[in-house]
This record gives C-alpha cells, structure tokens and sequence, in this order.
C-alpha cells in the first residue's frame, strides 16, 4: 500500500518516468532499437544533424533526443516540439514516425552480454552461452525478446511512409549515406557538409573521448562499472570470433527467417535447411534440443 | 498540476481497468483476437470445456474467463490461478500462453460497425464506407488496440510457430467447431472426450448465447448502458462482407492488408498489386504453420 502511495504521490506530481506510458503527439519522430543496436549513437547522429549549433554530448542527450525512461513525464510534456524521442518499445500503435534501428542479433546478445557485465547484472566470467540462451528466451530485457521486437515493427509498419528502417551494419558501412536517409526523412535540407560535421560530432572517437568525461553525468550509466566502457568496439561482426559455434546456432536457429530477410547470412544456413522447412521456428527449436 | 486525479484515486484504490497495466503471472493463458471476431464465443468454449460443471452465462464469464480490458486490476490480481483471461492487445511480450484467433477484416469491420452503432460512437446514419475508412484508419475505439493489421501482424509474425502459440481461424471454428475445441483441449492439455467437447460446443451454440443475451446483456459489463436494439451476439456466420461491404470497401481493406490476409488464407477479391518485402517473408512462414495445424 505505501508503495502505491508513493507510486500514486508521483503520478500526481507528473514526477514519474513514463517510460511506454508515454503520452505521444501526432508530430513526434521516435528512434526505435533493440537495447545494444546503435541507438545512442543514432541519437548523437540525430542531435548533430538537427542542431548544428550545439554539438550532443553525454551531458545534453536526454534534452535532444530525449529518453521516456530517464525523463520524467512532466519535462516530457514540456520539451520543444516537434520531439524526436528515444525508445527501446516493441510495437506501439501510437508511434506515428518511426526510424527503426536494427542489428545483428549475434552482435546485439554479445554487446548485451558486456552491458550487463557494466550494470552489475553480470559477473565477469559468467558463461555467455547461458546468457545467449536467456536471451534468445527475451529474458535479458523488459523489450521482448530480439526477433520479437524486430518482427513487431517490421510486419506492422514495414513498407510504410512513416517508416524508415536503418541497418546498423549498413550506417557503419557508409554513415553519411543512412544519415542523408534520416534527413529526408525527417525532412530537413541537410547539406553533405552539415551531415559530414554531424557524422564527425558523432564518431567513435568523439564518442568515447565524451564518455570518459562524462560518464557521471548520464542517467543510463551513471551508476555502472566505470571500467567497462559503454560505447564498446562500434563495429559489426564481433560475433564471428567471439561467440562459441552453440551459441549462433541458437540464435541463427530462432530467427533465422527474420535473420535472413534483413540481409544477415546464416553461418549454419545449409545445415537449417536440409534438417526441414527454415520458416517453421517450431521445427527448429525442436531440431536444438 | 494534478494529472488526472481521478486515475490515479482509482489506481490508489486498485480499481483502475487493468488494460495494458495487467499484472501477467507466469502461469496465465491469454485469450486475444482483434474486437470482434469471435473471441467472446471462444470465451465462452473454454469455460465450457474448462468447466463442464458450470455452464458458461453473461453472469458468471467474468468470473470464469475475465475480461482484462473491463475489471479492476484488483479483481483481476484476486482471481484463482491459472487465470485464463480475455484480451484485445497487441502484442505484449509478457503474455506467455496465447490462443489467437483471427477473422476476415471484410468480415470483422462490418461487426464492428454494428457494435460502434451499439455503443453510441455513431449513429445510424453514419455511412458503412466512411467507417471502413475509420477502420483501416485505425480511427474510433479501434485506436486502443492497432489496426487489424497491426494487432495480427504485430502476433503473428512474433509467435507463429511457436507451441505457446495457438492460431484459430473464427472461420475454421464455424466450419468444424469440434475440431477446434478438441485443439484449444490439446493446447490446455486436458484430456477431452468427445461428450465433453460435444458440451462444450453445444453450451456456448450462437443460438443459446443469443437468449441469454436477451435476459442478461442489460448487467453484463461489456453490454450494459449500450443499445439493445442492436445485438452483441450477431449472425455468427462468415463471408457476409460479400453481399454487405461496398465494392470501394473491399478495395480499401485488401489494399491495406492484402498479403496478410492472403497469408491467412482469406481470398481477395481483386488480386494483389505486389507484395511488400516483410509481409512476403510473413506470409511465407504463416501458410506452412496453418496447413500444418489444419491436418
């Protein structure tokens, strides 16, 4: 009962975090991810891009872009609009522009894996096949498993105008380029100096060089292990030599249709497909067991 | 200052609506479908079959199958477990048992026309083709719960396949009712003979819950207050949007879904212009997973 109290004092006061609460405006941008799949330095990218005349660091973020889960639901209401948003959300009808960001599963659970190693969900050591396998289960975040996050944005609102999905390969690949995506998008004149300057305001580099200056000042890490960094190696494919071959094979096993039509190879793609039909996920997790 | 004082006097009290805010328990299994399209009658057959002592009635569903979106998140935290609970989500990571059951949007929008006009949202003269624009719009009480297609797609494409996860055409239910509910049995794991299921069936017949509407819709909680000149219980029949829906109407549904539903075996009447990329990858794994259980 006190806890509702205190809970309820808070709604009162607009003094909790809304998090998927959030009450959304028709003109609101959100940059949806999977936890671990670029999404902070898609919002640097973003902060950059939109406001040329103030470089986005770790001390500023949560004004830019702003996070419903670091903010609460009073500076929320209050912030300029129109608001680009953070969110980690499975599918919420109510997001009216989404850019979606996702990510090589393989390297997503890896990058997990050190994260919760950062917030002391992790010892370090502790097996990463175990951890692999709770995160196949969607039991390593509050957002749905990978493939169901991804799958409820893609077969809801793939294809459509006010949706635009980005490859975090691919942003890595040619940054300017996906960058000039979101800028259309979003309908902004960028530009390619102002998109050159706001990809350089957001390298890794840059990046990390704020993150060891500013680490205290940001909500998400604050309170975490210093010595493990948050912006980690920026690059994709990490997975092929650092994830033991059982834990691929349950990942690319999962989801591996999903996998595949984003343009993901499978390393055991020839093995899925002569043990039966790649489409059905019953027949392939009874094949793992 | 104060947001919603109202709310959150409720919320302090626990009788807010559970809606979204449900607390799920590991054991619980979900009942979910778009409004309208048979998840009242599917309610109905699993209390039947759940409790064949205890034929299912307007006035005691809440009790045997609650309805999320309509009691208290204090009623619902009280009830025995397992809960079998009713819902309209969209996908919600945190439900871990579902039964699904789908049906023609063709068919769905007309119903939900009669149930908007039922709830006094329109009135008789608002014209059928504008509210299938509202429809595929995603427009009226429709808002709370996605577009057809995104309340299917978002399910759909997260949990086919798998074996907490079970797909129920409204159509397959109407065309051979005992084999569905000899699958919902299988999906609860309870042994079911054919008297039970035959019971099951029978105790929760359109035509019986036609008359108990009758004597019990002015205190159910979904019906009360409503207009009782328009029926909850309606034809429960299929294909009606074929003689009923404007040719215009069609367009507009098939347009918006028609891989989807083409995935779903509902044949469209123009055929389709191209399909998107993420809707072919769906479509391709929902026909095994469909045919599959349809053996």
């Amino acid at each position: 009962m006190l806890k509702r109290i205190i809970a309820g004092t808070k709604l009162a006061l607009g003094l909790q975090r809304p998090g998927r609460n959030l009450v959304v405006f028709p003109d609101d941008v959100f940059i949806v991810s999977y936890p671990k799949s670029g999404n902070t330095w898609t919002r640097f990218l973003i902060g950059n891009l939109i406001h040329p005349q103030s470089p986005a660091d770790f001390s500023n973020i949560n004004l830019i872009i702003p996070d419903p889960e670091g903010l609460s639901k009073r500076q929320l209401a209050g912030m300029p609009r129109p608001r680009y948003i953070k969110s980690h959300q499975y599918f919420d009808p109510r997001y009216p522009k989404v850019i979606y960001v996702v990510r090589d599963p393989r390297d997503v659970a890896l990058s997990q894996y050190h994260f919760h190693r950062k917030r002391r969900l992790l010892q370090d050591g502790a097996s990463l096949e175990l951890f692999i396998s709770r995160f196949v289960a969607g039991k390593t975040s509050p957002y749905g498993s990978w493939g169901e996050n991804v799958a409820s944005w893609m077969a809801t609102r793939g294809g459509h105008p006010g949706f635009l999905l980005l490859r975090y390969e691919d942003m890595i690949e040619n940054t300017i380029r996906e960058l000039a995506k979101v800028a259309h998008f979003v309908a902004i004149q960028a530009p390619p100096e102002r998109l050159a300057q706001a990809v350089a305001r957001s390298s890794v580099h840059e990046m990390r060089r704020l993150e060891q200056k500013q680490a205290l000042l940001w909500s998400s890490i604050k309170e975490t292990r210093q010595d493990v960094p948050f912006v980690r190696a920026a690059k994709p494919g990490g997975w092929e030599t650092e994830l033991p071959d059982t834990s691929v094979r349950e990942i690319e096993c999962a989801w591996a249709g999903l996998m595949k039509s984003l343009g993901y190879p499978l390393r055991f793609d020839r093995e899925l497909v002569s043990a039966g039909s790649q489409n059905s996920d019953a027949l392939l997790r009874r094949m793992l067991r | 200052m104060i947001y919603g004082a109202k709310r959150i006097l409720r919320y302090l009290l626990g009788t807010d609506i559970a809606g979204r805010t449900l607390a799920v328990y590991p054991d619980d299994t979900f009942i979910v479908s778009y409004p309208r399209s048979g998840n009242t009658w599917t309610r109905f057959l699993v209390a039947n079959l759940l409790h064949p002592d205890e034929p299912a009635t307007f006035a005691n569903i809440e009790r045997l199958v609650p309805d999320s979106e309509a009691q208290s998140s204090r009623y619902l935290r009280g009830m025995p477990r397992p809960r079998v609970i009713k819902s309209h989500q969209y996908f919600d990571p945190r439900y871990k048992r579902v039964i699904y059951v789908v049906r023609d949007p063709r068919d769905v929008a007309l119903s939900y026309y009669d149930f908007e006009r039922k709830y006094r949202h329109i009135d008789d003269t608002y014209p059928l083709r504008s509210y299938v624009s509202d429809f595929v719009g995603g427009r009226l009480s429709s808002a709370d719960w996605g577009t057809w297609g995104e309340n299917v797609g978002s399910w759909i494409s997260t949990r086919r396949g798998r074996s907490d996860f079970l797909l129920l055409r409204y159509e397959d239910m109407l065309e051979n009712t005992m084999f569905e509910v000899a699958r919902i049995a299988a999906f609860f794991g309870i042994e079911a003979d054919g008297e039970r299921v035959v019971g099951a069936v029978e105790r929760s017949s359109a035509q019986r819950m036609r008359g108990l509407e009758k004597v019990q819709g002015k205190n159910w909680v979904s019906t009360k207050n409503k207009r009782a000149d328009i029926p909850f219980v309606r034809s429960a029949a299929s294909g009606l949007w074929r003689s009923k829906l404007p040719a215009e109407s069609i367009a507009e549904i098939e347009s918006a879904w028609g891989p989807l539903m083409a995935a779903l075996g509902y044949e469209l009447a123009s055929p389709p212009s191209g399909y998107g990329e993420p809707l072919q990858m769906l479509a391709s794994s929902v026909r095994p997973a469909l045919s599959r259980g349809r053996i």
